[in-house]
């Protein structure tokens, strides 16, 4: 399952969603300014708090909206 | 007529007079909805951890008017969000910092000190100044404010005493708040 790591009000995190809908592609949003897991999740993968993050399994992952990564990083899953 | 004749909402909707800050030195601000500039709120919180026990506060009003309209093209800007964890000075209730329905005291604050131009020096202004040109050219029009982290100072006796565009940064103005306090 695809994660994402966001925040309500951040455009960046929106295309992300909106990047991974139009795959088709099902994700989980990890709200870090609602959820404190989250927000120590998200730190503890990226080693910051800039969101939105995404990631499959914890390990690799994306910061921001970078189509050319995301695209390596679903492909690579 | 200074801003403490203004009164504004907290966070949680009750009045707040800035008459309660008498006295103080403040740095009024247009935060981001943590979008964009947001460098200047980790510089923004240093200003404020080195003044504030020297009576120095900063007062933050959240505006959703340039949300989500990033200046510059995809490669150049960053993409992403940063979170602003760890901000301690005060943020006030999200609202209008522009046009008809700008806050009276934002209102106030621009009819004081005018907007004469951003620093071009500055690594975005360049890429600030061909957004609004490009998408929101009334915005360059007249005092009003025109993007996310303009910063108005206030010296203790409640003058408006400086303006400084989003171009400036929090850091570089430390000089003026000092001598101020």
């Amino acid at each position: 399952m695809v994660k994402v790591y966001s925040f309500e009000g951040c455009p960046w995190c929106e295309k992300v969603k909106k990047f991974l809908q139009a795959r088709g592609m099902e994700y989980e949003t990890c709200d870090i300014e609602e959820s404190e897991e989250a927000r120590a999740e998200c730190e503890r993968i990226s080693g910051d708090l800039a969101v939105p993050v995404t990631t499959i399994d914890g390990k690799n992952y994306v910061v921001g909206f970078d189509k050319r990564k995301l695209e390596e990083l679903l492909t690579s899953a | 007529m200074s801003v403490y004749d203004f009164t504004v909402k907290t966070k949680n909707g009750a009045d707040k007079s800035l008459a309660d800050y008498k006295g103080k030195v403040l740095l009024i601000v247009n935060t981001a909805s943590k979008c964009g500039f947001t460098p200047q709120f980790e510089e923004l919180q240093t200003l404020y951890k080195t003044y504030k026990d020297k009576g120095f506060e900063i007062l933050g009003f959240p505006c959703n008017q340039f949300a989500g309209q990033e200046p510059g093209t995809n490669d150049e800007v960053q993409q992403f969000c940063k979170f602003n964890y760890g901000v301690t000075f005060t943020i006030f209730a999200k609202g209008d910092v522009r046009g008809e329905t700008a806050q009276p005291l934002f209102k106030y604050l621009t009819e004081q000190k005018k907007f004469e131009g951003f620093d071009m020096n500055h690594p975005v202004a360049a890429k600030l100044l061909d957004a609004l040109k490009k998408n929101f050219p009334e915005y360059l029009e007249g005092d009003g404010i025109k993007w996310n982290f303009t910063k108005f100072l206030i010296d203790r006796d409640g003058n408006v005493v400086a303006r400084f565009e989003p171009t400036t940064t929090p850091a570089s103005i430390a000089k003026d708040i000092e001598n101020l306090l």
